[in-house]
């Protein structure tokens, strides 16, 4: 009996150590060979998703495998769970989350290294064409939905608190694809969303969706990083903009499937 | 976020985790009872068929089940989601709860010995009163301690129901420790969860204890 | 009058026939004991008499009236009325087979009150009075785990009696006792035969058969090797198997 529990012993210290070892090779510094994992959110296109050959796609993907590529770094993707990405991102499980991300006060009050805005993004509402809602005061009452740990669930726990307070019901669901089968089932009556994910969706839906022409609160996306690790994102911020220069950029950004998001990327606008 | 605030908002889903829990004991333990004969059908067909059913509602995610009965209606006919999620909530848990309620069930009556039954069809009990007055009582006694993990199970597994946004505790301290970027609320949740089960552990110990009168 | 007839009865489990050809009848007020070498096919009667197994053919006839009949095509068929002859014999098991989660009073009376639908008060005063004959007064509130086997076994006698049955049958009531705890059990079966109670009992113990009853019949191999009064089968023996298996026991 004891030499089992030692036995047992031994192996878990071996592979403690194991862990330690690969810890160490994937964080050692910003050397070119180092592995930099993206956190990413699955489920958020046209920035972040799979593409239907099963692979991670989206113009951020893309961006970030093009600057570790000119950083010499191997690139990894990570999808995260959305609602817990910092708590992973704490966790090594990635080395940063960029993923079509607002950036919320929060985050820098709470340490995180977060990157200068490349994206202004827009609230809006996304409803049924034959609904009869037209602005967000014909919500009162309404069930609405948002996605958790989305800025537009942020904006309506701030600034929009006020405009919360006259909806019937309020339902966050884990993704986008379950806050838009809640409209199309008719459990809800509006989508609280990001202007470029509304209008993808309701393109591909015909004519049975439209987005109410009333900008709910303009935010920034940027990327997030561990408390301290300036570094990285100096690195990669650094990188970023040899891509824009280069026109490397621009060129991923003219793309079919980024048509939606093209017009609200700051370095091409601020040009 | 002071903590009191943070206790306060989660106590609101305290009260849909409990509904979730208390509706789908009240539903599936009798159901389990219903599936478990059928399973011991004596008919080759309805034993399959249940067994297949079971074996499903076994192999399967739970979160994939509550999926499955909330949005598949809407995906594969087209009807209306449920507005009030508890309906679709309550339906997946109670019939997949039942699903494992009866396997426990089954192996507790055929764990009865041919006596016991015997003796009663002797003394004349029908087959219905020799099920409840002679065979049942035995096999709750009997099988108890198993039905105490399933329950203390389904306490955790409430925070399932956050797949189909029903607002439950767990959902409230997930939307909280994302707009504070906390993770105080998970900690609360957890002490939430460990008091409820504290508390199922206490009342069906003292069931076990009532119910332990005689030997087996 | 009858209280059991069994005619021409056959019985087989597979491609084994226990019982190849049996007939039997027993009086009012008669003790009949069933000897016999295991798997000569005595326990498969009892149970076939009373009803936990169903006979491949022969005929079973109970105060007159037949459990088992053949239809215009010739075939088999039990009466639909099973529950009117549930009433008429009742059965003590070897294994006793009590309620473990019934008291032993409720072990007793809950057979007449919810299963024939008696009155609860009338019934409990008899179970009380039956329960002090047989010596277990203090034990009425006791649970079977806490009686000893012959306790137990005198208990479930006591709720085979409490069905006031016409006939009541022993399988093999003191095999699953100790030795010395036999002789409580057969002095409670023997006080019955002396009040007249019409009884069927498989038995190993020779002497106690002996003792007790008014005719001894000894099965082997299915079918009924040799009958007639414990003087006659004991002392007489005619058959060759008889003896033999007498020979054994003694020995």
């Amino acid at each position: 009996m004891k030499k089992l529990i030692a036995l047992l012993l031994a192996t878990l210290m071996v592979l403690a150590f194991a862990g330690c070892g690969s810890d160490n090779g994937n964080n050692s510094g910003n050397s070119a060979g180092r592995t930099f994992i993206m956190g990413i959110d699955a489920e958020y296109p046209p920035f972040s998703y799979m593409n239907d050959a099963g692979d991670y796609a989206g113009f951020d993907v893309e961006i970030c495998k093009a600057a570790c590529e000119l950083l010499g770094w191997k690139f990894e993707v990570f999808a995260v769970n959305w609602d817990q990405k910092l708590i992973q991102l704490d966790a090594n499980e990635c080395d940063c989350v960029w993923s079509g991300m607002t950036i919320l006060d929060s985050m820098k009050e709470a340490g995180y290294v977060i990157s200068t805005p490349y994206f202004d993004n827009t609230q809006v509402l996304l409803v049924k064409s034959d609904s009869g809602i037209n602005s967000s005061s014909d919500l009162a009452g309404k069930a609405v939905a948002v996605q958790l740990g989305t800025s537009g669930e942020a904006l309506l726990n701030g600034d929009l608190a006020e405009l919360k307070d006259t909806f019937g019901e309020l339902v966050t669901c884990d993704s986008f694809l379950k806050c838009f089968t809640e409209l199309e089932g008719n459990a809800v009556d509006a989508v609280l969303v990001d202007y470029p994910v509304a209008k993808s969706y309701a393109d591909s839906k015909g004519d049975s969706l439209k987005i109410i022409n009333e900008e709910l609160g303009a935010e920034q996306y940027g990327i997030a990083f561990r408390k301290g690790d300036n570094d990285t994102c100096k690195a990669i911020e650094e990188a970023v903009q040899k891509l824009v220069e280069s026109g490397k950029y621009a060129e991923i950004a003219s793309k079919d499937e980024y048509k939606e998001i093209v017009n609200n990327l700051i370095f091409l606008n601020n040009k | 976020m002071a903590l009191s605030v943070m206790i306060e908002k989660m106590s609101t889903g305290f009260e849909k985790t409990c509904s979730i829990f208390f509706l789908t004991l009240l539903f599936a333990l009798p159901l389990g009872v219903v599936i478990a004969l059928l399973r011991m059908s004596k008919s080759f067909v309805i034993s399959r068929i249940t067994q297949l059913f079971v074996s499903v509602l076994r192999g399967t995610p739970l979160m994939l089940q509550l999926l499955a009965v909330t949005y598949g209606p809407f995906y594969l006919f087209g009807t209306s989601v449920s507005r009030n999620k508890l309906i679709p909530v309550v339906i997946a848990f109670s019939i997949n709860y039942a699903a494992y309620f009866s396997e426990i069930y089954r192996g507790g009556i055929e764990s009865i010995s041919v006596g016991q039954y015997e003796a009663a069809t002797i003394l004349g009990y029908s087959k219905m009163k020799t099920f409840i007055r002679i065979i049942l009582p035995q096999v709750i006694r009997r099988i108890l301690p198993s039905v105490t993990n399933e329950i203390v199970t389904l306490v955790k597994d409430t925070s399932i129901a956050f797949t189909v946004s029903y607002q439950e505790m767990f959902t409230i301290g997930k939307q909280i420790a994302n707009s504070q970027t906390s993770f105080t609320p998970f900690i609360v949740a957890g002490v939430f969860y460990y008091v409820f089960n504290a508390i199922v552990g206490f009342v069906m110990g003292r069931a076990e204890k009532a119910m332990s009168y005689y030997k087996q | 009058m009858n209280v059991l007839k069994m005619t021409n009865i056959k019985k087989s489990f597979g491609d084994n026939q226990v019982i190849k050809d049996i007939s039997l009848s027993v009086d009012k007020g008669e003790v009949v004991s069933i000897i016999g070498p295991s798997g000569g096919g005595k326990s498969t009667l009892l149970r076939c008499a009373t009803l936990l197994e169903k006979v491949d053919d022969g005929i079973i006839t109970y105060m007159g009236d037949d459990v088992t009949y053949k239809n215009e095509k010739g075939h088999l068929c039990y009466s639909k009325n099973l529950k009117k002859f549930r009433q008429v014999f009742s059965l003590v098991f070897q294994n006793f087979n009590l309620f473990p989660h019934f008291s032993v009073l409720k072990n007793v009376m809950d057979a007449p009150v919810s299963a024939l639908g008696r009155d609860k008060k009338e019934v409990k005063e008899e179970c009380i009075k039956l329960l002090e004959k047989m010596g277990l007064s203090e034990k009425a509130n006791s649970y079977p785990c806490e009686l000893s086997g012959g306790q137990q076994q005198r208990v479930s006698i006591v709720r085979a009696l409490a069905m006031n049955p016409d006939i009541l049958f022993f399988d093999e009531p003191t095999s699953a006792l100790d030795p010395e705890l036999t002789g409580e059990v057969l002095k409670v079966i023997k006080q019955l035969a002396e009040e007249k109670m019409t009884m069927v009992i498989v038995t190993h113990e020779m002497a106690f058969a002996r003792a007790v009853s008014d005719r001894v019949i000894f099965i082997d191999g299915g079918v009924i090797v040799e009958q007639g009064t414990p003087e006659e089968v004991f002392s007489d023996t005619k058959n060759e198997r008889t003896k033999q298996f007498l020979q054994n026991y003694n020995n």
